[in-house]
Parts: C-alpha cells; sequence; structure tokens
C-alpha cells in the first residue's frame, strides 16, 4: 500500500484545488518519502505576495513584539510536546528524509525549537536591538530624537540544504521585525517549514496570512524574476552558485543578504591534552562530527590539534575513533549513494597521495562509519568529504591556525574550541582577523545560541530600517503649537 | 636478459580466449611485477596489506582510482624511458593532468587492434573511413588521437580521411566524402568523439543536410561530450546519428575506453539504451563500492572497476568514477557518479574545487 504523498507549503488564500502539485519522491531509494510541491502560475504568486503584504501591513505590524514571541511560543510549545502528532509526525518524516538516525534527528529538533521559546526570543531581540520597543514605536534615542525600527513588507527566504528545522531561523527573525514572509523551501528538505506556518496560524490566527511557504524549482528564471522583484528585502542561502544566480534576479536596491555554504572547524590547545581532558575533548568533537552529519555550515570538516601536550596529536586521533566508533552504535550514519561514496574514497586518496613527503594515516576500517585522517605536517585547510570524515592536523602552536585557514577566509564560518581561559579571546581574535565569525566550545558547534549572529550578521538589525524622528522636528513643530508663545 | 612482462601479455592476447584461472593468473603476475617495480603502487597496497603473497585473484587486486594518475607517476619504468605518454583531457579536475605512461605501444596497439577488429569491424577487415578528430600530430598525448590514426591506418580502406583539420571540422570535405559514399554503395566507417558528432550534426543541420550510407555502414562515437558541445540525452544523440546519416542505432556503436586504460569496451549497438559494453578476453570488469572496496550485491548499482591485462607497465586495476550495472554478458554504464550533491550548508569538495580553480 502506497502512503498519501504528503503536501508541501503554506498558501493564506490559495485552495488547495487551485493550485497544481508536482509529486517528488525523496529521501532514500529504499524508504522514499513522496511529497507535492505547489506549482504557482504567475497570477497565483501576484495574488499570495500582495495577499502578505497587505497581512504584514494590517496586521503583523500593529501587534506588538511581545505579542509576537507569545505567539510564537505557543507554536514551539506544541513542537517540543513529544506526544503532539504533529511532532512526532515530523520527527518520522525527517529522519527519512535525511536518512539520518531517527534519535539524532528528534534531539536535534529538540536544541533548534528550545532556541525559540519565549524567554529565548527576549534575548533574541534583546541581542540586536537594546531597547526592543522600537519594533512597536518611536522611542527616545539617548543622542537626541526619536527612533523606530520598521522590518520590510515582504521578506522573502530562499532555504537551502537538509538540516531539520534550519529554515524557522530566518522565518522567526521574520516575524520579529513584523515582515510579511514568503519562504521557498528546497527540496532536500521541504516540510518544516510548512508544517510550523499552520502551527502559527492555528496559535495566533492574525498571523495566518502573514506567511506563505512556497516551492519552485531553482533557477526557474521567470519565478525567480516575479518573486524576487516583488521582494522588499531577500534572505538567500544556498551554494556559492545558487547565490551568484540569484544576486543577477533580486533587483538593483533590493537588500538581499546572502549565506553561502560554509567550513568550520575545531582547534585543541596543548592545555586540553592532558590524559583525562584529551578523552573529553575527542568526545566533544566526536558529537560535533555526528551531529547534523556534518551538514551544518558549522559543523566541523577538520581539526588543529596543537603539540606539547601529554597526549599527542596521533595519540588523540585514536581517541576521535575510539568516540566515532561509540556513535556509530548509538547514532548509525545515513547509508551514502555511490556518489558519496566514490567521494569518501576519492578524498582519502587525495589527501594521502597529495604529497608523499607527508605522512598521512588513515583511520577507519571497512565497516567503520567515519573516517579519520591523521597529518603530521598541517596544511591549508579544506573540506572533508562529510558523512563522519575528519582530517585531523597537528601544529605546534595554535598561532599558526589563522594562516592554514585564512586562504578559506570567505567560507569561514565555526571553530569550535578546546583551550585554557588565557588563551581563549586572544585566539579569538585572530581567528576573527581571518574571516571566523564564531567561536565557540567544542561539543557545540551544531547549537548555536539564540541571537548569534549567523555568518557575523545582525538576525534582526540587518533586516530593518531604522526611522528617525529628529529632534528638529519637535522644535520646530513647537513653533505651530496652537499653545505656542 | 630481463624478463619482458610486455611478452606475456601479447601472448595471452594472441590466445583464443581465457577463463577465469588464466586471467588470474597472469593478472597476478603482472601485480607483482608492479608492486615490485612501481613504488607509489607498492605503498598503496601496503596502506591495505594487500600484497602479492595475500592476493589470490585478480578481485583482490587493489583498485587505483584514476585520480592517482594525476597525483603520482605509475609506472615500472623510468618515464624519461617510456616511448610515449598519454594524458587525459584535463576537464574535470582543473589543470592538473593524469598520465598514462606506456614504454612502447606494441601491447596498447595489439590490444586496440583486436578489440577493434571483434567488436567494430566484425566481418570486414577494412573500410573506408573519415575520422573526425585531430590527428596524432595535433594532439601527441591524446591516447583517442593515437587510437583513431591506428583505425584508419590499419583499417582504412582506400577514401580514408580526417574531418578534422586544425581549423577545425572541413565540412567541405565531409560533405563531399559523405555524398561520395552514399553514391558508391559500399559500407562505410565515420569514428569520432561524441561531441564532434555533435559539432557535425548541427553544422550539416544548419545546411538542411542528411544522408542515407549505404547499408552495412557503422558509425562510432566516444567519450561524451566534456563540455565541449552541446550535452543531450542519450535516446536523442542516437537519433540524429541514425537520421542525419541514415545508419540504424544497432549500427551507431560506443567505444568506452580510458587514458588509464590500454583496452577498449564496445557494445553492440544502441537501438536499446543504456546498451551492454563488453570486451576482449584480457580485460575484465566488476562493480564495488567504494568505501569498502567489495563486490556490490548482484544486481545493484556500483563503481566500475577494470582489470586490464594490457595496463602492465602502470596498474592492471583501475578505480573509475563510473556508475555501472551488470547485464547479459557484460555491464551498463549508467553516467558518472557526480560530485554528491550538495545537500546540507556546509561546503562540499566538488564546490570548493570549482572556487578554487583558476
Amino acid at each position: 500500500m502506497s502512503e498519501q504523498p504528503l503536501r508541501v507549503g503554506y498558501l493564506p488564500g490559495l485552495s488547495e484545488h487551485e493550485v497544481s502539485w508536482e509529486t517528488m519522491s525523496l529521501g532514500s531509494e529504499a524508504q522514499p518519502l513522496r511529497v507535492e510541491m505547489p506549482r504557482l502560475t504567475s497570477e497565483q504568486w501576484d495574488a499570495l505576495t500582495t495577499r502578505v503584504r497587505r497581512a504584514a501591513r494590517e496586521q503583523l505590524k500593529t501587534l506588538p513584539v511581545t505579542d509576537i514571541i507569545r505567539a510564537i511560543d505557543r507554536a514551539v510549545q506544541r513542537w517540543l510536546d513529544p506526544s503532539d502528532p504533529l511532532r512526532q509526525r515530523a520527527d518520522s518524516c525527517m529522519a527519512r528524509l535525511t536518512g539520518w538516525d531517527a534519535e539524532m534527528v528528534r534531539q536535534g529538533l529538540n536544541a533548534t525549537f528550545k532556541t525559540y521559546r519565549a524567554m529565548q526570543l527576549q534575548r533574541f531581540v534583546a541581542e540586536d536591538l537594546d531597547n526592543p520597543k522600537m519594533l512597536d514605536e518611536f522611542q527616545p534615542r539617548p543622542s537626541g530624537g526619536w527612533a523606530r525600527a520598521l522590518g520590510p513588507d515582504l521578506l522573502v527566504h530562499v532555504w537551502a540544504g537538509n538540516v531539520p528545522g534550519l529554515p524557522l531561523w530566518s522565518l522567526i527573525s521574520g516575524l520579529l521585525v513584523k515582515a510579511g514572509s514568503v519562504g521557498k523551501v528546497a527540496r532536500a528538505e521541504p516540510l518544516m517549514a510548512g508544517w510550523f506556518a499552520q502551527t502559527l496560524a492555528e496559535v495566533e490566527p492574525r498571523l495566518k496570512d502573514c506567511i506563505a511557504i512556497v516551492w519552485w524549482p531553482g533557477g526557474e528564471v521567470a519565478t525567480e524574476q516575479q518573486v524576487l522583484g516583488l521582494a522588499d528585502h531577500v534572505l538567500a542561502y544556498g551554494s556559492d552558485a545558487t547565490m551568484a544566480d540569484l544576486r543577477t534576479r533580486v533587483p538593483v536596491g533590493t537588500p538581499l543578504q546572502l549565506h553561502g555554504h560554509k567550513l568550520s572547524l575545531g582547534l585543541v590547545s596543548r592545555q586540553a591534552l592532558g590524559v583525562r581532558e584529551a578523552a573529553q575533548c575527542a568526545r566533544l568533537a566526536a558529537l560535533d562530527v555526528v551531529r547534523h552529519e556534518q551538514m551544518g555550515c558549522y559543523s566541523p570538516q577538520a581539526f588543529y590539534l596543537e603539540r606539547g601536550g601529554r597526549v599527542s596529536p596521533r595519540e588523540w586521533c585514536d581517541l576521535l575513533a575510539v568516540e566515532l566508533s561509540a556513535l556509530q552504535q548509538r547514532y548509525p550514519r545515513p547509508t551514502p549513494d555511490l556518489s558519496q561514496a566514490l567521494e569518501v574514497s576519492a578524498w582519502i586518496q587525495s589527501r594521502a597521495w597529495s604529497d608523499e613527503t607527508q605522512h598521512t594515516t588513515v583511520l577507519g576500517h571497512e565497516e567503520d562509519d567515519w573516517r579519520v585522517l591523521y597529518t603530521e605536517q598541517a596544511r591549508e585547510l579544506s573540506p572533508s568529504a562529510l558523512l563522519r570524515s575528519v582530517e585531523v592536523m597537528a601544529v605546534d602552536d595554535l598561532h599558526q591556525v589563522p594562516s592554514l585557514i585564512e586562504p578559506r577566509r570567505a567560507w569561514l564560518q565555526t571553530v569550535g574550541v578546546a583551550t585554557s581561559p588565557e588563551r581563549l579571546l586572544d585566539l579569538a581574535a585572530s581567528l576573527g582577523q581571518v574571516g571566523v565569525t564564531r567561536v565557540c566550545a567544542l561539543g557545540s558547534m551544531t547549537a548555536p545560541q539564540a541571537g548569534w549572529h549567523h555568518d557575523g550578521r545582525f538576525s534582526l538589525l540587518d533586516l530593518v530600517r531604522i526611522i528617525e524622528v529628529d529632534a528638529t522636528a519637535l522644535m520646530l513643530s513647537d513653533a505651530f503649537a496652537p499653545y505656542r508663545d | 636478459m630481463i624478463h619482458d612482462p610486455a611478452d606475456d601479455v601479447l601472448a595471452f592476447m594472441a590466445r583464443a580466449d581465457a577463463d577465469e584461472a588464466a586471467f588470474d593468473a597472469l593478472a597476478l603476475r603482472l601485480f607483482a611485477h608492479q608492486v615490485e617495480h612501481n613504488a607509489p603502487y607498492r605503498r598503496f597496497c601496503q596502506d591495505r596489506g594487500r600484497l602479492p603473497r595475500t592476493v589470490r585473484s585478480w578481485r583482490d587486486i587493489p583498485a587505483v582510482p584514476i585520480q592517482a594518475f594525476k597525483d603520482l607517476s605509475l609506472s615500472c619504468v623510468p618515464i624519461d624511458q617510456c616511448e610515449r605518454v598519454f594524458m587525459t583531457s584535463g576537464t574535470t579536475r582543473g589543470d592538473v593532468r593524469g598520465r598514462h605512461y606506456h614504454p612502447a605501444l606494441a601491447v596498447y596497439d595489439a590490444s586496440m587492434q583486436r578489440g577493434f577488429q571483434q567488436f567494430f569491424m566484425t566481418e570486414h577487415t577494412q573500410l573506408p573511413m573519415l575520422v573526425l578528430f585531430p590527428t596524432e600530430v595535433m594532439m601527441p598525448h591524446s591516447s583517442l588521437a593515437h587510437y583513431l590514426a591506428l583505425a584508419l591506418h590499419r583499417f582504412g580502406a582506400q577514401g580514408s580521411e580526417y574531418g578534422i583539420d586544425d581549423q577545425g571540422l572541413r565540412l567541405e570535405a565531409i560533405v563531399h566524402w559523405l555524398q561520395h559514399a552514399q553514391a558508391h554503395g559500399h559500407p562505410v566507417a565515420i569514428l569520432g568523439a561524441s561531441y564532434s558528432w555533435v559539432h557535425l550534426i548541427d553544422a550539416l543541420q544548419a545546411r538542411g543536410l542528411s544522408f542515407a550510407l549505404p547499408a552495412g555502414s557503422r558509425l562510432l562515437d566516444t567519450g561524451g561530450f566534456k563540455g565541449q558541445s552541446r550535452d543531450i540525452p542519450m535516446r536523442e544523440f542516437y537519433g540524429l546519428l541514425s537520421t542525419t546519416f541514415g545508419v540504424p542505432a544497432q549500427a551507431c556503436i560506443n567505444m568506452y575506453g580510458m587514458t588509464e586504460l590500454s583496452t577498449q569496451w564496445y557494445d553492440a549497438g544502441n537501438a536499446e539504451l543504456p546498451s551492454i559494453k563488453r570486451g576482449p578476453h584480457w580485460i575484465r570488469w566488476r562493480l564495488i563500492d567504494p568505501i569498502t572496496g567489495r563486490d556490490v550485491p548482484p544486481g545493484q548499482e556500483g563503481i566500475v572497476v577494470h582489470c586490464d591485462l594490457a595496463n602492465y607497465n602502470a596498474v592492471t586495476t583501475v578505480l573509475t568514477e563510473d556508475v555501472g550495472v551488470a547485464a547479459g554478458e557484460g555491464f551498463k554504464l549508467l553516467g558518472r557518479a557526480q560530485g554528491s550533491q550538495a545537500k546540507g550548508c556546509s561546503m562540499a569538495i566538488d564546490q570548493f574545487l570549482k572556487a578554487t580553480q583558476p
């Protein structure tokens, strides 16, 4: 018996039978998940964007930000409830879609939703705006005058990737600045955004027309030009190639924020390579590798280890191998397809052969779900083959690392570190200098804090315009008051 | 006098056929020879714990990824003593080209000629030929240029010629050749890179020309489009060959060869797609999971590994990037394993290479 395909999207104002649907089979061939993607006509795009824009103006912009936070929190509480049927379906669909271990998916979604609870959202807003009420009305500025932060009426999101729940980040940012959102889902994970929009509409009917979750095949020029042309602001995620394409389709003058694919890494200092500490660091590093299967922009693809600790970098690789083997039992890796498998083997060969003088050791055997490549002579950072493959390189001093990663400046994002307190900020400063935007604890790489500055940008401030009422305007207006002297 | 493994290979080719045991025997001899004389390959085998004393069958010989032909000098003979080096076209990964060193071309040439006779010429010894590819002089490092030159000189009847010179397609001469062939009524052969065919078809279509070559004529294409011409689906490609030249798809043969090998695979026409590839008795294939290196279960897709005994100087056993599935007496090629699509938002190797290449 075949299951009913799942319908993708959230399309306020359009009834399902008016829309044509394209059926697709996602996930693995063994356990496919059939979905129906909406295909809108040019008229439907106009109607949908007009509706969202109007609702943003008439509904969302009139709600105090505290009400919006409360509404999101109510939706999130449902998603955090393990007995909620919606959440249960999401857990199982996400596991099938990604091929990831079900328990890992469940924990990942919990971590995501926990960052969108009311208290975390308040911090999220406070991170960018010292006075969150600026989102509601004009607020006095210390320097004189008044200011208000105004979000766009129509924010278009272009999402990418299969990390479950990732679209919620920008979707919620949009809500907090009271922007109407039209979000294009990625084929790799098209479901969560639509489901979340539906929940929001249920818990707060005033939001029901403020979001649309849509899809079109990436690169479909006419649709892209139409939808992006209607946007007040565009937020896009994806590969360099997608970014380059989109850039040509967004009108000059429409703010465009791009988040390309990223490279992240881990550092372990000699202070963290005592006998007990080294084992702890290996456990944390292995978790960062396994969580999200290295698919996240913040997932580590390489580690640099400092020589001079009790445990040598080479010995640490054995500890990492033990941890990866243990995690393999708990969270089995998704089965790679042939091209992924070929990539892993090609990666190992290319690293092992690229310079015969550098001795490279490969850890991980045929039956292992992971591969660790150890290189005695550290080289420039480059991506691994993912699928739990990492390169570990030894350096004499962690201060050598910035120059080894600087060639990848445009792609750097998170560095998970294990070092002693007195070195932390120095290290962070030199990493920041070469392009890193987030330094966190080893073991926390895949769980950014609420209010983090993704790729070094402001989540909310980048979306708003600040409307200032100059003090002079009030001064002059006094001259025209009925009570003027 | 030192025994030359090339002689063993030539003798093996001269046999009418070979069973698995005979194939194994020579494969293992060559393996021992290559491990002894080729230092990088020896290290590769040591890392895998696969050395002549433990390897019992050609299936256990460690397969070298084609990337290694770019990174290393895989040769048993010092490379400055090799008569010829063939290089890959270098279209896939930047500027670095894979190199295949041939101490002498006797084995390559014998392999090519026997295979070509058996699978392409079949009952003919010679046919008038048109070659849609540059000459060996124009492309001295191209194994395909050498292959086609050999085909033309050894199997080309009077009236055989090149349809390409340093100016590109010799369209006038080609049209004249085709008209002549059509009028004469004797079967002919036209051979070229797949993309050369596309260029010719486009040029002929622009002039509104099509031909009906005599019955028994055959066409050979090889190598795919490699970004050198527009990319067209296989069914459409063979459809165009048939309609433009009047040769049925059964007589349109695709040759599957690689610079890294010395023997070629052929199909018996492309009426049914994808076609089944077969080769002579001195080359064998298997399909593996590249992570474990083991054969995939029967019926499943795997990455194609070739064991080509004519590769006596480099390595016999080569891991390709092509996906295949077993079928009939041979295997079907399902295309190149694409650099895995970036599914997440972390930088993937494929993209990285694109971005960092000059």
